[in-house]
């Protein structure tokens, strides 16, 4: 075809399948993109890439597992409104896409190779890279704590099996049995999480006649996301089952000892609980951390445009992982922002056209059985973040009604959000 | 129904109708919608299928949802920076798609 870039730009419209126009990719048979993180962002970006560039690009995922349990919606399963089946997923349905599965951990990032160095040794070279490794936990965030008693102290906030332990120390837990759930600080994957967590754990309770067993949440913030609507709803349906203790009361979190059970915090020692659920301080995934990607604060700054890193024009951070502006960390979240990274990757690599940058999410929580509610907004690139450019939240009181019609969209979220992400 | 059509020697696509949508804006835009509605028009109870609907109910429906004179947080948020152009090609694109 004889075609050249001066024509292309005249004409107004580049063809996605013209490579002509990317000098990242001349005198090289296919450009290629290498994403890190089989997540809602990685999976998402390596299907989006695969699908709208049709063979011109290279793709490869990069995932050590074969499977991924959502950690959204696995409170439901704690709930047991799902089975954990329902949450895990493969990435088969990717590879008709043009998607190449690497079951590998990605150990590091050689920056200035272009090259993404795997567990076995070898490299994977890329021309631009999607860096979507999630979040690891803070380990040493509180004392006493630490990843040699996580079984004992479960965090259950990377989901699989930890999910599950979770769920089994949550159905042994006596009637009269305390719980205690040491909350993060911000910033932390899923703002809502935990309190969703702990009305998930009321409702199993009280579901089984164990109205006398009471959960404490010890949280180091001041408020929680959704918090007018997670209080009105346990003091609805589980009253005096539940303690919220803020900072000004508690005074601190001093320490956790794993053999006994304890919680000490400046205000009360929490001895002998059936269940103490500790979801420690996070960053970055650690490849992030250890390939300069990250900032003081433990996350990875990007360009609001386009997801870039604002290290590397080479590379795309997204979800939990970055610094998103207003965006919580959420999984809808990363979803949104590998579209937007999907897009301009094609447009680097192909001349592919690209567009303004536009960001969503919705983030769903179930307090009891057909009463869920949410909180989401619409975000643009503004003043050097993503900013919000409309939000919106569920409001207390609403009728049964509304509550119970937020529930059947959590629900068919979830199984159109999964397609969009796995199949 | 497509909008656009290939002229001259295969090099550029032409708007062929000052009515049809952008779809290549469109085919951007939807994804934040196919986050929440399949596009291969299946739907559950809650979120219905946007696939296949004539092009102006689909703009009237998006309309109503920015003017907030049709009530849902989410598609309220969502359509307050739509432009028209931007309502036009989501209606072409999503129009275009149909049940698989």
């Amino acid at each position: 075809m004889s075609i050249n870039r001066r024509q292309v730009i005249r004409g107004g419209v580049g063809f996605g399948a013209l490579a002509l126009a990317a000098p990242a990719v001349i005198g090289q048979a296919k450009p290629r993109a290498v994403v890190i993180g089989g997540g809602p962002g990685g999976a998402t970006a390596a299907k989006y890439i695969a699908k709208d560039s049709q063979g011109a690009i290279d793709v490869v995922l990069v995932e050590p597992t074969r499977e991924f349990t959502t950690c959204f919606h696995s409170n439901l399963y704690l709930g047991g409104y799902r089975d954990f089946a329902s949450i895990t997923h493969g990435y088969d349905k990717l590879v008709p896409y043009g998607v190449r599965l690497n079951h590998q951990l990605a150990n590091t990032i050689d920056r200035d190779k272009k090259e993404v160095v795997l567990a076995d040794g070898s490299r994977l070279p890329y021309d631009r890279l999607v860096v979507s490794p999630g979040i690891d936990l803070k380990y040493d965030s509180v004392p006493g704590w630490g990843q040699e008693f996580e079984e004992t102290m479960p965090h259950a906030w990377k989901a699989g099996p930890q999910t599950q332990l979770l769920k089994r120390r949550l159905d042994a837990v006596p009637d009269g049995g305390l719980i205690v759930m040491v909350a993060p600080p911000n910033p932390y994957r899923c703002p809502p999480g935990p309190y969703e967590r702990a009305s998930m754990m009321l409702h199993v309770l009280k579901s089984t006649g164990r109205t006398k067993a009471k959960i404490i949440i010890v949280d180091p913030k001041e408020n929680f996301s959704k918090q007018a609507l997670f209080q009105e709803g346990w003091e609805k349906y589980y009253p005096g089952m539940i303690e919220w203790i803020g900072p000004k009361i508690h005074d601190g979190i001093k320490s956790v000892d794993p053999k006994t059970n304890t919680v000490v915090t400046g205000f009360e020692t929490y001895k002998d609980a059936a269940l103490v659920n500790v979801i420690p301080a996070q960053t970055a995934g650690k490849i992030a951390l250890n390939a300069g990607l990250a900032n003081q604060t433990g996350f990875c700054p990007i360009n609001p445009e386009n997801m870039k890193s604002a290290q590397d024009a080479n590379i795309f951070i997204l979800g939990d992982a970055c610094i998103a502006g207003d965006m919580p960390k959420s999984a809808f979240s990363a979803n949104s922002q590998a579209k937007v990274a999907a897009m301009m990757v094609r447009g680097d690599l192909t001349g592919a056209r690209t567009f303004p940058a536009r960001y969503a999410n919705t983030c769903w929580s179930l307090i009891e059985t057909d009463d869920a509610v949410k909180v989401g907004g619409a975000y643009e690139p503004k003043d050097g973040k993503i900013a919000a450019a409309s939000t919106f939240i569920s409001q207390t009181g609403e009728t049964a009604d509304v509550r119970k019609q937020t529930q059947a969209e959590n629900m068919a979220w979830y199984s159109a959000f999964v397609t969009d992400v796995f199949a | 129904m497509l909008g656009l059509s290939l002229v001259g020697p295969g090099l550029f696509l032409v708007p062929q109708a000052q009515a049809a949508g952008d779809r290549a804006l469109g085919e951007y835009l939807s994804t934040t919608c196919v986050s929440c509605h399949r596009p291969d028009g299946q739907s559950a109870e809650g979120i219905p299928s946007i696939i296949g609907w004539p092009s102006d109910q689909f703009v009237a429906v998006l309309k109503a949802y920015r003017d907030k004179t049709r009530e849902h947080q989410i598609m309220n948020s969502l359509t307050s920076s739509l432009s028209d152009a931007d309502m036009d090609a989501l209606a072409e694109y999503f129009g275009s798609l149909s049940r698989k």
